[in-house]
């Protein structure tokens, strides 16, 4: 078991926003990471019913998909990702088709994308820095 | 005695840190975590809880259709991540509105203010003073101080009796006795409290009430005659 010196060691990526993450956890590296897992198994499907959503050119699933994936990032201190669900979600809310939103979820769908790389990663990290 | 709370949301991340809040606080017992609407009330009508942490937007149905929906009234903490839900948030009365994610602390303020809310009896600008709501087979039961004609201990429960029917719950003379209205109750007995627009007369060291024979005892007999209209 690491002490309390060695948990502070632990750096996450610069993207993440740290000063976030330990509001809302301390230095609970355990449970950040089951954190990081839960919300990693949740977004992969969520993301795929955004996807689904935008290919039936539904809006209002398209809104509701967005919305459920949005807090997901506040958890894993990913707010400006956060904030550009919030974003899209209102875009959906007034678009008549999702012809106009094309170019928003394009941008939507790469920062999802990328999220998804970093939080796996960080994920790997946190996982080897907890094992005994 | 802890107070009992149901997570209803539909995001496990959410859901898991609002249990580890509730754990966190020492003075939550988790009942049950529902993802949707409909479960939620099966289990929620059939079982009477303190608190409520509630989102909004849920597949199928609203955190506001279950309140439309539920048979009583708990403590509605929502928690959602889209502050436009406020105003919906003031309609239904709920104590407060945590917008995910939320701290650990804004969470026990949240707890605070429910716990507040319950320790006044679930008053909300003293709307209470002509009613009370009874825990009584799995539901909240509205009763108007009007209707209640006395309350009898049963050891570890009372028995509020009005006139055409009689509600059983958990609960003991004296903690009931600082929580109704002083202005019509009054206790007469280690074993009853009355309503004192009720009595129909009073007989050395009892009175009656519709027929009922109540004992008055010596510690409570000097007040009981101050509190009536006598001539």
């Amino acid at each position: 078991m690491r002490n309390q010196a060695e948990h502070n060691t632990f750096i996450f990526n610069n993207e993440i926003d740290r000063d976030l993450l330990f509001s809302l956890y301390e230095d609970d590296f355990p449970y950040i990471e089951e954190i990081f897992s839960i919300t990693l198994s949740q977004i992969k499907p969520d993301i795929s019913q955004l996807l689904t959503a935008f290919e039936a050119g539904n809006t209002q699933e398209l809104r509701r998909a967005t919305h459920k994936l949005k807090p997901s990032f506040g958890f894993v201190g990913l707010p400006a990702m956060q904030e550009q669900c919030r974003q899209f979600e209102s875009e959906c809310s007034v678009a008549t088709s999702v012809d106009s939103l094309t170019p928003s979820f394009r941008k939507l769908v790469a920062g999802l994308d990328a999220s998804v790389i970093l939080l796996e990663s960080e994920y790997q990290k946190l996982k080897e820095f907890n094992q005994p | 005695m802890s107070t009992n709370c149901v997570i209803v949301e539909d995001l496990q991340v959410a859901a898991e840190y609002t249990r580890k809040c509730c754990e966190k606080s020492g003075m939550l017992e988790v009942k049950g975590h529902f993802t949707n609407v409909p479960d939620a009330l099966q289990f929620l009508n059939s079982t009477t809880i303190d608190i409520l942490f509630l989102d909004v937007e849920m597949p199928g149905a609203t955190g506001f259709d279950l309140l439309d929906q539920l048979g009583y009234s708990p403590r509605v903490i929502l928690t959602t991540s889209k502050p436009e839900y406020a105003y919906n948030a003031f309609e239904y009365k709920v104590v407060d509105f945590l917008k995910k994610p939320f701290t650990y602390q804004r969470f026990l303020e949240a707890l605070q203010r429910a716990i507040a809310q319950e320790d006044n009896g679930g008053a909300v600008n003293g709307e209470s003073d002509n009613h009370i709501f009874i825990k009584s087979d799995g539901k909240l039961v509205r009763l108007n101080n009007e209707d209640i004609l006395y309350i009898e201990s049963m050891g570890d429960y009372v028995k509020f009796v009005t006139a055409d029917k009689k509600y059983i719950t958990h609960n003991t003379i004296k903690a009931l006795e600082e929580k109704v209205n002083k202005a019509c109750f009054m206790k007469v007995h280690r074993s009853y409290i009355i309503n004192l627009t009720k009595i129909d007369d009073i007989r050395e060291n009892d009175l009656f009430i519709k027929g009922t024979e109540i004992p008055i005892s010596k510690a409570h007999k000097q007040d009981v005659l101050r509190r009536l209209n006598i001539i």
